[in-house]
């Protein structure tokens, strides 16, 4: 591609189409672009067309294009074609700086990205002049270029914030340091002399400070990795000055917007994390300037205002105090008690106050308050900053600071006592106060776990909280409820029983408030009491004391689900799962009642699903109603699927993807509660479930094969009579499962429940298919787990039709040859199995139920297998004996080839909707041998006897000869307990 | 998971964090070592040579030229205070002119001065002008070495004037401190016998304190180390002034221990094998600094060894030492203890259990709580390295002394790397509860102590591996549901097709 005007033309051309709002003038251009930037020069096209357009868009266009470019190309992969021609990279790198410092703002930023782009690959070794022709602009005095270097410098260094210590990095560093550090450190100097010039002109101070406030983030990075020589040899000069700034107030650099912070702040918020590194990472060299720091930084905390872009400058700088405060060296600064008193006074409780800004929020965006508020995601925010601040000074002072907070706090309680009507924030502020004072650790599970014992949490409660509980009026002061609310859940395990039961009647008054906040959080407050243990481990509330309330309590849940904005609100919801748990049997009267609403609301959020906790909690309270009430009476399992079937079969008739794993799971519940026969219900729509589109996606798997199960538990028989031609289908999922490494274990649970229900004539015909398909898998990519799982079949296909079957199987399939025409021997299936297979990976075999399945399996190999005691096989006996008492006595093997362990992972394909296990649609643990089996190791010994019974002396002889006495010792043990002796 | 969770099973222990030669940001701190070249300056002592007195005033005010002019005339008298007129300006505190007298061209005379047994004030006063311009950077000492000096000052050591003779092991040390090629070389020209000669009981202190220097200069600098020969002619004498009362002496022989340590397994055997761990383990508790330090960077280097080595300096009594260093009030101190702690936490667990038994885990709490940020970067990797190599009961002990709840407080520390290994340490402490059932405990602790949030804010780290490491364990053990219980087929729209595509011959697994 020629660098001529014709191409100019025609470059300019397509980019203008890039920019059309019509996707079939856009895309083809796009293409186009695309197509032609493996041709040299086209780079050197793009940033002509930049440079000399005289269209301010197309500059920007090609400006963009440029970057984006760069970031597609630039780097060069090991043994992939180099992209950009080495003319071109050199022609780039030549012209780029000077471009990007002469262009205007906007097209400097993508240069500017773009040059940071390519020094990431080429700085320094491949771009050694950078650094020194950036420096060389800090002489220009224009401070639009300054500013330009200053901007590329900090993308290009901020890696060093977080990048791992290592020679490479410190050398590029060290080079940094080298030509850079003290330039920045004159520019700095001058900036700030300037600033004094220029005192008086706005635009100029805007432009300085931008600098300054870029100088000092370039600071940060190049001090981040350690401290350098340089940096500590001019210490004095950066945190002169650095204090100075933090000191400084210049009115004409003051902002109106309240919201976004203006240049003041950002300088100051990087000092301050400039400071807190030196104090956390440099405290040695730092220590004579730090107190200076913590002083300017405490006045600047108590000169700023309430207004939201200061929030991130408070809490910076609270944060710093924070951090300074529980050091032991420096905890002088802080011991005397006026100091204390005012860090009290004018730091935090100033910002623990309810602003303006949160009360908009708890009116109008009470989604975000209540994450903010009651989930912790308030790391940046004030009160958090105060919280922790109150924290850090406890670790020393939790004595002063308490007896200082309890006078603030009774104070503030005074002032709303003479008009709560227009004073109400000063009771938030105290409860909020109360609660960081109080709160020394807390778990979302728990609330409080450990409160200071200075606070009397109890008689606050009594003389304060309760009275908000109580007022008549729900919707009135809807702030204070929720604090009185969210005190009660806050300190839940530290308040005695009786006021957590004296609170449960008053918490669901409140679930009737409109406030979107106050119901929300006495929803929760309830849901949190219900999980709350006593002693034996039973709930600590019980469903006898919570009878007088219980009709009241779900009327109110469910009408709270129609407060507006509140149809889908999950907090609600949980509330009303947890109740059910807790209440068990006494919810059964309001179920005809309540079950009807909740299908109704299943039928609302399936056509179009979007609160994923919400619609959880909702099909967990389903399976609650379900469970309890036909654990009472079996026979009513028919009324709930009259009540679900329709929305069900509208769910999936509709593949709503969301739904669908939970509507399986709760059909596998209900079917699982009939006692004898398969509803025809079930039975029409079982080939549906074989459908290959529902096993695409993996939420769907474990859950249809549990329901897969459960036909098969009850309907074994009606699929063979009546649906014999979906038994290949059925087999079809259990190979497409087990063809999976991730899946695999599933297809094992399908095909253990055909082997354990099918009447045994109905799959004659398969089984030798099965077995081929396993060992094609086992020989194609053997992993642990599926070695597990084959091993638990192979034992239960031995208990279920006997261990001679289980041989005569395997040796169908894999005779031994005499080797004539072969070149070599083939080995017999099922000795091959034992000897490679059963004895060197049982050991790995976990779970109660698998390994007594595994033990009376090759008990029974043992035992009633001839070809184990006469043919060839009986050198494996011993082995295989002693691989059963390993099986027994030694810790199981869950050591994982290295290579295996990442199997889950990689073989998940793409981002699925996961399955959520619902809890209460849990299914209890199958143990298809049962009581039949209840000691194995007993088993064993009786079975030895009757093998050595008939066919006596043989069974010692091979006991005493091979087997190890250790494991002859267990043998002994088993035939003591079983009182039986060896002949 | 991501690959943390094998973590926990490297086979590569964590034990060969040395100290590495690395670039470095930092000043070089005096303290922490001693130099590698000295300066013989005119301060408040008299000048070395006692029977030569002139006029100061008028000798420092001499030019260059002046100097020129007398050390290169035939008069012994004028060779004699141009040679000591240089001395004087190369002694000067401030910016002595090596420079400029390597480029008068004054060395080679200097060199020849050493040779002139019958003048032994010209042979001192040019011997301590060379030692001075070989103090100076690695050209100037490159320039004393290439005018012929080494064999003369060997040749001097053997002087019957001792402070000619002293003067000579000044210049050799500062020859030696240059670097490994010239230490090697000065090595092959027979300088450790020639030394070694010097070495008597009559020796005066001051005599022994320039010779152990040079000694442990001698010892000093890798790639490549000095030759196994040398050490091993040099170790029994360096071991000997191990046991002086000296406390410079004392210093400079356990620096030269420290730089025979800080190499790989069989340099240390060397050492361990002179029986001198004793000795060291109660070097440790001396007050003078300038000793404990290099003591303890040698069990530091000596405890980075082999399970064996370690044990050899556990058995020396080293962990009685510790817990008092990682209480002195210096915290260089500290960070080198919590260094040698955090090697022989990466042992094997009943060297662990030794560390319990020996109360060393409480001045590690305090160290993760209260130290500054370089000793809290060393106890933590004690914590990872103890957590990964520990039993199940040690690592809990581990978490009821408090190391728990220190650490997830220094998930706000602001070094990448310390933030990965606590994680790392959190990891294997979840670990350790699987075992025991108890990771619901373990997670509300960590919830309580704020640990929760901070891992959760870690989900943001610019770091991939920092946010890979957070959100695995998030994902691990903090999500609370999503938690999966958890050939082709071919396939029509109703069914799957059952049946093998081809069945195989012959199976052999």
């Amino acid at each position: 591609m020629e660098l001529n005007d014709a191409n100019l033309q025609t470059l300019t051309e397509y980019l203008q189409k890039t920019l059309s709002p019509d996707p079939a003038v856009r895309r083809p251009a796009e293409k186009f672009l695309e197509s032609v930037e493996g041709n040299q020069n086209y780079p050197i096209l793009l940033l002509t067309v930049l440079e000399k357009s005289q269209d301010e868009v197309i500059r920007v266009c090609s400006a963009v294009t440029f970057k984006n470019y760069i970031k597609r190309n630039w780097r060069i992969v090991e043994d992939e074609p180099n992209k950009i021609s080495d003319p071109d990279r050199t022609a780039i790198k030549a012209n780029i700086v000077n471009l990007m410092l002469t262009s205007p703002e906007q097209i400097q930023k993508q240069l500017s990205d773009a040059i940071s782009i390519i020094g990431r690959e080429d700085f320094p070794q491949k771009w050694p002049d950078l650094l020194t022709e950036m420096v060389n602009r800090f002489q220009s005095g224009d401070f639009h270029i300054i500013n330009g270097v200053l901007r590329t410098a900090h993308s290009l260094f901020k890696r060093y914030r977080h990048e791992f210590k290592s020679n490479e990095l410190w050398s590029e560093i060290k080079l940094v340091l080298d030509t850079f550090a003290q330039p920045l450190t004159e520019l700095f100097k001058a900036t700030i002399d300037l600033c004094q010039t220029h005192a008086t002109d706005v635009n100029a101070l805007k432009v300085l400070f931008s600098s300054l406030t870029l100088i000092s983030k370039l600071f940060y990075s190049l001090n981040f990795q350690d401290l350098p020589e340089f940096f500590e040899d001019n210490m004095e000069t950066w945190m002169t000055n650095f204090h100075n700034l933090l000191t400084l107030d210049n009115k004409l650099l003051q902002t109106d917007d309240e919201e976004e912070a203006g240049l003041l702040e950002l300088l100051k918020s990087q000092i301050c994390d400039n400071a807190a590194l030196y104090a956390q990472k440099y405290d040695e060299e730092f220590q004579p300037y730090l107190p200076r720091f913590v002083t300017a930084i405490w006045n600047l905390l108590v000169t700023t205002g309430q207004e939201v872009k200061y929030d991130l400058l408070v809490s910076n700088a609270i944060q710093f105090l924070a951090s300074v405060c529980e050091r032991p060296h420096y905890k002088h600064l802080f011991e005397d008690q006026n100091i204390l008193t005012s860090i009290c006074e004018k730091v935090i409780v100033p910002n623990m106050e309810f602003r303006s800004a949160d009360e908009e929020a708890f009116e109008d965006n009470s989604e975000e308050y209540i994450i903010r508020d009651l989930e912790g995601s308030d790391i940046d925010t004030r009160r958090r900053a105060a919280c922790d601040l109150v924290r850090g000074l406890c670790k020393f002072f939790e004595g002063p600071v308490t007896g200082i907070f309890s006078g603030y706090v009774n104070s503030m309680l005074t002032e709303y006592a003479k008009n709560p009507g227009v004073n109400w924030k000063h009771k938030d502020a105290a409860i909020y106060l109360v609660t960081s004072l109080a709160s020394k650790a807390q778990t979302q599970k728990h609330g409080i776990t450990q409160a200071n014992e200075l606070v009397n949490l109890s008689e606050f409660f009594v003389n304060h909280i309760l009275v908000d509980l109580k007022s008549p009026n729900v919707n009135e002061f809807p702030v204070l409820k929720a604090d009185a609310i969210k005190y009660v859940m806050t300190f839940r395990s530290q308040l005695p029983k009786e006021q957590l039961l004296e609170a449960v009647p008053l918490l669901v008054a409140h679930l009737q408030a409109e406030s979107i906040v106050q119901h929300t959080y006495a929803a929760h407050a309830l849901e949190r009491l219900f999980t709350m243990r006593g002693a034996n481990n039973t709930t600590l509330i019980t469903p006898t004391e919570m009878a007088p309330f219980t009709e009241q309590l779900l009327n109110n849940l469910f009408k709270a689900l129609a407060i507006p904005g509140s149809s889908e609100n999950e907090y609600i919801m949980k509330a009303i799962m947890r109740s059910f748990s807790l209440l068990q049997e006494a919810i059964v009267p309001y179920i005809p009642t309540l079950i009807g609403q909740l299908t109704h609301k299943l039928l609302l959020v399936s056509k179009n699903p979007s609160k994923p906790h919400f619609n959880h909690y909702l099909f967990e309270s389903l399976c609650l109603s379900i469970r309890i009430t036909c654990k009472a009476n079996p026979d009513t399992v028919g009324s709930f699927e009259e009540a679900l079937f329709p929305v069900f079969t509208e769910i999936l008739q509709n593949d709503v993807q969301e739904f669908v794993p939970y509507v399986f799971q709760v059909m596998s519940l209900l079917l699982e509660i009939h006692s004898s026969s398969i509803p025809s219900s079930y039975m029409a729509l079982f080939p549906h479930l074989l459908q290959p589109v529902l096993w695409e996606r993996t939420g769907n798997i474990p859950p249809l094969v549990r329901l897969l199960q459960a036909y098969l538990e009850k309907g074994a028989a009606a699929i063979a009579s009546t649906a014999a031609d979906k038994i290949p289908g059925l087999l079809g999922v259990f190979q497409k499962l087990i063809a999976s490494k991730a899946n695999d274990h599933q297809g094992f649970y399908l095909l253990n429940s055909i082997v354990e229900h099918m009447p045994p004539e109905s799959i004659t015909q398969y089984r030798k298919q099965i077995f081929i398909l396993l060992f094609q898998r086992l020989q194609s990519s053997k992993t642990t787990k599926f070695v597990k799982s084959f091993l638990v079949f192979i034992n239960l296909y031995g208990v279920k039709y006997g261990a001679i079957a289980l041989q005569e199987i395997f040796d169908d399939i894999q005779p031994k040859q005499v080797a004539l025409l072969l070149s070599k021997c083939v080995c017999q299936m099922f000795g091959m199995v034992v000897e490679k297979i059963v004895i060197p990976e049982v050991q790995k075999v976990s779970g109660q139920v698998e390994k007594k399945i595994c033990a009376v399996g090759i008990t029974k190999i043992l035992t009633e297998c001839p070809a184990m005691m006469d043919t060839e096989y009986t050198k494996l006996w011993t082995p295989l004996l002693q691989a059963l008492i390993g099986l027994f006595e030694l810790p199981e093997d869950d050591s994982i080839p290295d290579d295996e362990h990442f199997i889950d992972i990689e073989d998940t394909p793409g981002y699925q909707t996961a399955f959520s296990q619902l809890a209460f649609a849990g299914k209890k643990e199958h143990d298809p041998i049962g009581d039949a089996v209840s000691n194995p190791k007993i088993l064993l010994a009786q079975s030895l006897h009757k093998l050595s019974t008939a066919c006596p002396g043989r069974v010692p002889s091979m006991l005493s000869t091979s087997l190890p006495a250790e494991a002859l010792q267990f043998l002994q043990g088993y035939l003591q307990a079983a009182t039986v002796q060896l002949v | 998971m991501s690959k943390f969770k094998n973590k926990g099973k490297e086979p590569t222990k964590m034990r060969d964090r040395r100290i590495a030669e690395c670039v470095e940001l930092r000043k070089a701190h005096r303290v922490e070592s001693i130099l590698k070249k000295r300066n013989i300056s005119l301060g408040d002592e008299e000048p070395l040579s006692p029977e030569y007195n002139t006029d100061n005033a008028q000798v420092i005010t001499a030019t260059i030229q002046e100097i020129v002019a007398n050390v290169n005339s035939d008069c012994p008298e004028k060779q004699r205070q141009g040679c000591q007129a240089a001395r004087k300006l190369l002694s000067r505190e401030r910016n002595p002119p090596l420079k400029e007298i390597v480029e008068a061209g004054l060395l080679t005379r200097f060199v020849e001065f050493l040779g002139r047994h019958d003048d032994p004030t010209l042979q001192f006063e040019a011997a301590w002008s060379l030692t001075n311009v070989a103090s100076g950077t690695s050209w100037h000492t490159q320039q004393v070495v290439e005018h012929g000096a080494v064999p003369a000052f060997i040749a001097l050591l053997a002087s019957p004037m001792l402070n000619i003779s002293e003067q000579a092991v000044w210049a050799l040390g500062n020859i030696a401190g240059d670097g490994p090629s010239y230490r090697d070389s000065l090595i092959d020209c027979g300088v450790i016998p020639a030394l070694l000669a010097r070495l008597t009981p009559d020796a005066p202190v001051g005599y022994l304190r320039n010779l152990t220097w040079t000694l442990s200069n001698l010892c000093r600098n890798k790639n490549p180390f000095p030759r196994f020969s040398a050490v091993q002619q040099m170790l029994p004498s360096i071991i000997q002034l191990l046991h002086h009362s000296d406390k410079s002496i004392l210093s400079d022989a356990c620096w030269a221990i420290s730089y025979l340590t800080d190499g790989p397994n069989e340099r240390i055997d060397v050492v361990i094998k002179t029986g001198i761990l004793p000795r060291l383990v109660e070097l440790l508790g001396f007050e003078e600094l300038a000793v404990v330090t290099p003591a303890l960077r040698s069990i530091g280097n000596i405890v980075s060894g082999s399970d064996l080595q370690t044990q050899a300096a556990i058995d020396a009594g080293v962990l009685s030492a510790l817990p008092q260093l990682m209480r002195h009030p210096k915290s260089s101190v500290q960070k080198e203890a919590a260094w040698a702690v955090s090697n022989i936490a990466a042992g094997p667990c009943q060297q662990i259990q030794q560390l319990i038994t020996c109360g060393l885990l409480a001045p590690l709490v305090d160290l993760l709580r209260n130290g500054d940020f370089k000793t809290q970067r060393e106890a933590v990797w004690a914590v990872t390295n103890y957590t990964s190599g520990g039993t199940v009961d040690q690592v809990v002990h581990l978490v009821k002394c408090g190391a728990l709840e220190a650490i997830l407080n220094l998930l706000q520390v602001k070094d990448t790397k310390t933030v990965l290994v606590i994680l790392d340490a959190i990891n294997n402490i979840f670990l350790a509860a699987e075992k025991l059932g108890e990771v619901d405990k373990l997670c509300l602790l960590v919830e309580e102590v704020g640990g929760l949030d901070r891992i959760e804010f870690l989900q943001n780290h610019e770091n991939n591996a920092v946010y890979r490491a957070a959100q695995a364990l998030i994902e691990k053990y903090f999500s609370e549901d999503g938690e999966d219980q958890c050939l082709t087929t071919e396939a029509t729209d109703a069914n799957f097709v059952f049946g093998a595509s081809e069945v195989q011959k012959r199976f052999d697994f």
